[in-house]
């Protein structure tokens, strides 16, 4: 399989401070790669890094053969990476159908979308609300939604947007158990058609769906693997220290 | 030479006005997050409670200033009770509300004591000039410069010194971690207002024998601070002194060389463009968030 | 599934077509309204409000929908009104004028020859296009200028109210060209299609009336098309919008560049209306007043902010003939102002969402009774 992203010898530091250093990560189409590491490793700011909310200080950053390393945010979403942040965003005013409808981004112009009523592809917008459940919530606005419901509703968003690549931020952060299972389940069905880079801390969450699995420390890449792989590894037992490996994380 | 310093007394004097107007507010945006629009109005209260003791009490400008931080600090502090407290989530209506209460002070006082130009007497001890390196200066204007660095200080040792100012800073910093701390952030908040308006008030009374006193003379103060505190930063009281100083020279040189109108269109202009591309503020530095 | 989606989906429309009927009726009522008033002195004093409505709603289109609070409102307002002046200044009959139709007030301060920028105006259709362009392209430069830089919140609104004051201070400095503080006065009728205009005349009446049905109607429908939804979402989430891949610069000019283009228009209606144009129409006063008519009426809708413009702005004119009164009634306007950003942000036509939502609650209830609630459970489905 060809490489969707690649990053090379990325580096970012805030003040003085070296958040990210030398990281490189090469991520296969179609692939579920999750990010794991302790508080403070870098992995939120290397999605920040990836989708150019934060402008990397060294290093490439390659989108299949395009390089967007300093390219604008707004760029990098139309070259095909879309993002979920750690703190639910959603638009809070709007309605479901209207936060979906925003999120179907096929076309930004200004000019067209001016001139165009929404609705363009309502049908598949309601397929959406229908996958992650929020089919009877349509017409709420968004603000009334639960904590998890919220969640779902920036995961089909990301899937409005259709991006190449997702970037999932701790996406069961603040759900209970079932919940979780079931964004598992989503981000298993999402496995092939999209490209996806999760963060985690919850292990059970990260086993059940990862493939290989990256482990960052102190904005280093420690190690890269099979979930069988990384609990053996020895230095990242040294990180978890006195948590008798990530397993228990 | 003496054409230098003359300009830089003329800065400076411009800059501590400034100062004195934008201090309050500064205070207040800072520590709160509050756009204080009705700023200018405590500003004119200051001016008429200098006018209103002098003519019916019979009080020197003086000993009224002491009533009049008070009085205005009482004033800030019952709007803050009734009013601000309950837009701390909503920045941008903190706008629109001081400004109604702008309004109301305004015509209340307009109502109370006609809207005709009043006069504040200056202190007959500083109505001469004193010459500093051969250049004349008037006495009253090196009070205020004086004045000015002495409120800074008093205001700067409050915030940084004293347990009040760190409880305040603490407020500023997560509220609700200083709640739980057992902070009464409300208090806090209550008295950093009516502080901020008790400064407004002295303010007032400091420019009102510089200038004419009427109901509408806070309009103009008020966008001007409000520029100046921008300028300098948000949570910067350095900053707002810098961004005084450095306004108030601009302006001196450039009324020199233009006239009064298009020296204050071109620092309009100035600010614009420094806010565009720096809006944290000129003195501020970056830090991660 | 289909039925209940069908049902969503028409009850949608229902909304935006009740919304389309209120509006039009309220139109139909202010172009009526000369059948039953035919005071001509009350005709002009209405069509002022109407102007005055015009831009509270150009400025809703801005603040209310894409979050722009712009502080300089009335800096597009007043250029509008100058582009109008100048045009109906040049038309003058020459008993006002200097040698070859020199405007008075550069004649007394011994201009000599009219200055370049002047002489275009001599034709109307340009002054009637500058009037919407030139505003226009002054909010595309400085809403370009902002939003590239990606200033938000109040520095939007220092940067706008500061661009205002500089102009407004230009105005009355260049006093030779602009009349300085006493604006340009003593003007010609507007004359359009062989229609007079006296600003006390229903011809004025209806030209105003007509010129706001026809921006409030192109405002709504930009707020309905698939743009106005960013907007919104701009105004919600900033930065999420970028995520998406719009260039949320762009909206945000170009939104401003509209409003600011129905402002200008107002301006031309209000020098034709007050009959002079002045700096006191580019004054923090007047572009505090027009967030204030939006914040009463309802920054998020467009007839809202309208209302609101025309109550307020009503109340006040109708009390001007009193000193007492329209003191006592400031004052009363600043206390309601207060009373309304704490407990109705969304204005008074929030009032009509709150009694929407208590009726569909109440019908909600009544059907929930024989049906189960639907289960928020996630569904299988595949994508």
């Amino acid at each position: 399989m060809s490489t969707l992203l690649q990053l090379q010898d990325v580096s970012v530091s805030f003040g003085g401070f070296k958040a990210v250093r030398d990281l490189s990560l090469d991520i296969k189409k179609g692939e579920l790669r999750c990010l794991i590491g302790p508080n403070g490793a870098g992995k939120t700011t290397a999605l920040d890094l990836i989708c150019g909310k934060v402008q990397p200080t060294g290093g490439q950053i390659r989108l299949g053969d395009v390089n967007v390393t300093d390219m604008e945010d707004y760029e990098i979403a139309r070259a095909g990476i879309g993002r979920k942040f750690q703190i639910p965003s959603v638009f809070k005013q709007l309605t479901v159908r209207e936060n979906l409808e925003v999120a179907d981004c096929r076309n930004t112009g200004v000019f067209w979308n001016f001139f165009h009523a929404p609705g363009g592809s309502e049908r598949s917008l309601e397929e959406l609300a229908e996958f992650v459940g929020l089919k009877d919530h349509l017409d709420e606005p968004a603000e009334y939604l639960s904590h998890g419901q919220t969640q779902w509703l920036e995961i089909a968003l990301l899937l409005a947007q259709d991006a190449d690549l997702i970037l999932l931020d701790e996406p069961t952060a603040g759900m209970t158990a079932q919940e979780t299972r079931k964004t598992a389940e989503i981000c298993l069905q999402l496995r092939g058609k999209h490209t996806i880079i999760v963060v985690e801390h919850d292990m059970g969450f990260v086993k059940e769906i990862g493939d290989v699995i990256s482990v960052m420390h102190q904005g280093q890449l420690l190690a890269e693997g099979s979930v069988a792989e990384i609990e053996k590894d020895k230095k990242v037992r040294e990180v978890y220290l006195g948590t008798s490996g990530i397993s228990h994380a | 030479m003496d054409f230098v310093l003359q300009q830089f007394i003329t800065g400076l004097s411009i800059g501590s006005i400034l100062l004195l107007v934008a201090l309050g507010l500064s205070i207040i945006y800072g520590s709160m997050g509050v756009i204080n629009m009705a700023h200018g109005e405590f500003i004119m209260l200051g001016a008429y409670g200098a006018w209103a003791l002098r003519e019916f009490v019979g009080l020197t400008l003086f000993p009224s200033l002491i009533f009049i931080f008070i009085a205005v600090g009482l004033i800030g502090a019952l709007i803050e009770l009734g009013v601000i407290r309950h837009l701390y989530r909503r920045t941008l209506d903190t706008i629109l509300a001081t400004w109604g209460i702008g309004v109301m002070l305004q015509q209340i006082v307009r109502l109370a004591a006609g809207g005709d130009l009043r006069y504040v007497q200056m202190p007959p001890s500083l109505a001469s000039s004193v010459s500093i390196l051969g250049v004349s200066v008037s006495a009253y204007r090196v009070f205020i410069v004086i004045a000015v660095a002495a409120l800074f200080l008093v205001t700067w040792l409050l915030i940084n010194r004293t347990s009040i100012g760190m409880r305040l800073r603490a407020v500023v910093q997560d509220p609700s971690i200083a709640s739980s701390f057992g902070i009464d952030a409300g208090r806090v908040r209550t008295m950093t207002f009516a502080y901020g308006a008790g400064l407004a008030g002295l303010a007032g009374a400091l420019v009102a024998p510089l200038k004419s006193v009427s109901p509408e003379m806070g309009t103009g103060y008020v966008v001007d601070a409000f520029f100046v505190v921008v300028l300098g930063g948000v949570q910067s009281l350095f900053g707002t002194v810098a961004s005084s100083f450095i306004l108030g020279q601009l302006s001196g040189v450039l009324a020199y060389w233009q006239n009064d109108t298009i020296a204050k269109a071109l620092v309009l202009l100035i600010i614009v463009v420094l806010i565009r591309f720096r809006p944290q503020g000129l003195f501020v530095t970056r830090v991660r968030t | 599934m289909a039925t209940t989606v069908n049902f969503m989906k028409s009850k949608m429309k229902t909304k935006t077509i009740m919304q389309i009927a209120v509006y039009a009726a309220v139109c139909l009522a202010i172009l009526l309204l000369p059948l039953y008033a035919q005071d001509d002195f009350l005709l002009n004093r209405i069509a002022r409000y109407l102007v005055l409505a015009m831009v509270a709603m150009a400025l809703s289109l801005s603040w209310g929908y894409a979050g722009i609070l712009n502080l300089g409102q009335a800096m597009s307002f007043g250029i509008g009104s100058y582009c109008m002046a100048m045009a109906l200044k040049l038309r003058t009959v020459p008993v006002h004028t200097g040698t070859e139709g020199l405007p008075d007030f550069m004649v007394w301060n011994n201009v000599e020859t009219l200055p370049w920028f002047w002489k275009p105006f001599y034709s109307m259709p340009f002054a009637l296009l500058a009037g919407l362009l030139i505003p226009a392209l002054i909010a595309c430069i400085l809403g370009w200028f902002m939003f590239r830089g990606r200033v938000t919140g109040v520095f939007v609104a220092i940067i706008t109210l500061a661009a205002m004051i500089v102009l407004s201070l230009l105005i009355i400095d260049q006093q030779q060209y602009t009349g300085g503080f006493n604006g340009i006065t003593d003007l010609a009728q507007l004359e359009l299609f062989g229609i007079v205009f006296d600003a006390y005349s229903s011809n004025t009446y209806f030209l105003v009336a007509i010129s706001l049905t026809v921006c409030l109607f192109l405002a709504l429908a930009l707020t309905k098309t698939k743009g106005g939804l960013i907007l919104q979402a701009i105004r919600d989430q900033e930065s999420r919008v970028r995520y998406f891949g719009y260039d949320v610069a762009l909206y945000q000019t170009a939104v401003f560049g509209v409003s600011a283009a129905i402002a200008g228009l107002a301006g031309m209606l209000y020098t034709v209306v007050m009959e002079f144009a002045s700096p006191t129409f580019l004054s923090v006063q007047l572009s505090l007043s027009i967030v204030i008519w939006c914040a009463v009426g309802g920054r998020q809708s467009l007839l809202g902010a309208m209302l609101g413009a025309i109550l307020v702005a009503g109340m006040q004119g109708a009390l001007s003939e009193s000193e007492v009164f329209l003191e006592s009634w400031t004052l009363i306007m600043g206390g309601l102002f207060v009373l309304i950003v704490l407990f109705l942000p969304n204005g008074l036509a929030s009032l009509v969402d709150i009694a929407a939502e208590r009726f569909r609650r109440r019908q909600h209830d009544a059907t929930t009774q024989d049906e189960p609630a639907p289960s928020a459970e996630l569904s299988e489905g595949k994508l």
